[in-house]
Formats: structure tokens, C-alpha cells, sequence
């Protein structure tokens, strides 16, 4: 009797020992993975202190304003800026106001790519805006939003 | 799993200097870490395409940070100036440092 649980709980620790790897890296991940992301922290690092100008009259925004489906919301922006060498859009990052995590793209720019332009499809869990940041090489901020009504949210 | 991902030029017919639109299209979830499995009750863990940088002629001219908040299965246009023949390579990265690469030419006419 002794021998036999013995070689249970033996067997029992070894399988803990293999598993142990697998669970502890799990449980790891896990705590890391549930971190919401406002979105007054997101836009407060992009500001870093710097105020955002209405970016309204350069940006051509063509966003839905209802959507069939949260899960897929596509966001089409220009811009209206100059793409020289020392004069071009460096950065157009896209955002969601109440998702739990509101960062969606974040695309660095050079001249190369002669317009600014960027299209990406974005999901929303329920009715809010869509704000669009842009930053120049000389580091001036254009912000533009557009509210979008979601009846059937996308975030599961 | 192997990652699987589109890149395209939408221009059908462009010469040195015109502006045409790339598109790049990747199959991948983009998991939040909040949404549950309806039967299990188990969370699925966060699990998105990160990064994706484009690569023109040696020269990167795009690249883009994602996160959870872009759909499933992320569709991206941007344009490109086109400077001459050659290749656009784009690298996908996604949160658990899988690594894919796909490539397509460039050749303008005239």
C-alpha cells in the first residue's frame, strides 16, 4: 500500500514538474495580457505636452457613420500635406475612444511614399468616435475625429 | 501556424514618378485577452500581428505598430512613389515573434 502511493504521488509530482513550465508561462502571459489602454493615456503620450491643432480642413476623413458590423470599420484618411524631404507628415496614428484597448495603428511615414494617405480597418465594441493624429516632421499635431454609431459592437 | 499574408499593388499601370497604393492584407487574429470561449469559459490570450514594415529598394517606407484595436484579419493600404523597377519586401511580425516575409515587384511601364 505504502509502495503504491508511493509511486502515485511520484508520478503525480512528475507530471506537476513537466506541466509546471507550460502553466506558469500561461499564467504569466495571462497577467500581462488583461491591461486596458485609455484613451487619454494613448493621446497624452502622443501630445507629450504639445497641444493638437484642428486638423479638420486638411484631413479628408471616409469613415461610415453606421456600420453594419463593429468587427470591421473601415477608416480611410488624407491628408493634405506636402511630402518633401523637410516637410512631411512623420506619423498618422489611428484611435477609438471607449474600446478597452483604443490603439489601433500606429504608421511612420518618410517622403518616399509622396502622399499621406492610409487606409486600415479598425473594430469597435460599441458608438463612439474615431480620432485620427497626425504629426509632421517638425513635430506639429493635427487631430481629427468622426463619430461612428455601432449597433452590433465588435469586441466580442 | 505558418502566417499568411497578401501584399499588392492596386495600380495597374504606373510610371517613374506616379503615387500608387500598396495594399497588404494578413490572415490573423487579433485577440484582445478579454473575450471568453462561450463553452469552456477559458480567456483567450492576447495573441495580434504587431509590426509590419515595408521595404522598397532597400529603403523602408512604412511601417506600421498594430494593436488589438485594428479588425481580424488586418487590411492596410499606403502609398508608395515609384522611383524606378524593383522589389517592395514586406515583413510581418506578430506577439509571439513569428516572422513572415512576402514580396512583390515593381515594374513600371515605359
Amino acid at each position: 500500500m505504502e509502495r503504491r502511493s508511493f509511486i502515485k504521488g511520484s508520478f503525480a509530482l512528475a507530471t506537476i514538474g513537466l506541466l509546471n513550465p507550460i502553466l506558469f508561462r500561461h499564467g504569466l502571459s495571462a497577467a500581462e495580457e488583461a491591461i486596458e489602454i485609455p484613451y487619454n493615456d494613448l493621446l497624452n503620450d502622443y501630445l507629450a505636452g504639445k497641444k493638437a491643432e484642428d486638423g479638420s480642413s486638411i484631413m479628408s476623413l471616409n469613415i461610415p457613420e453606421a456600420p453594419e458590423n463593429g468587427a470591421v470599420v473601415p477608416v480611410e484618411v488624407t491628408i493634405n500635406h506636402p511630402m518633401t524631404a523637410d516637410n512631411y507628415i512623420s506619423n498618422i496614428t489611428v484611435l477609438t475612444t471607449k474600446n478597452k484597448v483604443n490603439k489601433a495603428i500606429s504608421f511612420d511615414l518618410t517622403p518616399a511614399n509622396g502622399i499621406a494617405y492610409l487606409y486600415v480597418n479598425v473594430k469597435m465594441g460599441q458608438t463612439q468616435d474615431v480620432v485620427i493624429l497626425a504629426k509632421t516632421n517638425k513635430g506639429q499635431i493635427f487631430k481629427a475625429s468622426q463619430s461612428v454609431r455601432v449597433a452590433l459592437g465588435g469586441c466580442g | 501556424m505558418e502566417l499568411r499574408g497578401v501584399v499588392k499593388i492596386l495600380d495597374q499601370i504606373y510610371k517613374v514618378g506616379d503615387v500608387v497604393k500598396a495594399k497588404i492584407i494578413v490572415i490573423h487574429k487579433m485577440d484582445t485577452g478579454f473575450t471568453k470561449d462561450k463553452e469552456s469559459g477559458k480567456v483567450f490570450p492576447r495573441f495580434y500581428m504587431k509590426e509590419i514594415t515595408a521595404t522598397y529598394n532597400g529603403a523602408t517606407v512604412a511601417h506600421f505598430d498594430l494593436d488589438v484595436a485594428t479588425s481580424q484579419n488586418p487590411v492596410i493600404q499606403f502609398p508608395l512613389k515609384v522611383t524606378g523597377p524593383g522589389t517592395l519586401v514586406v515583413d510581418f511580425v506578430n506577439s509571439e515573434n513569428e516572422k513572415a516575409q512576402k514580396t512583390v515587384a515593381i515594374t513600371p511601364a515605359g
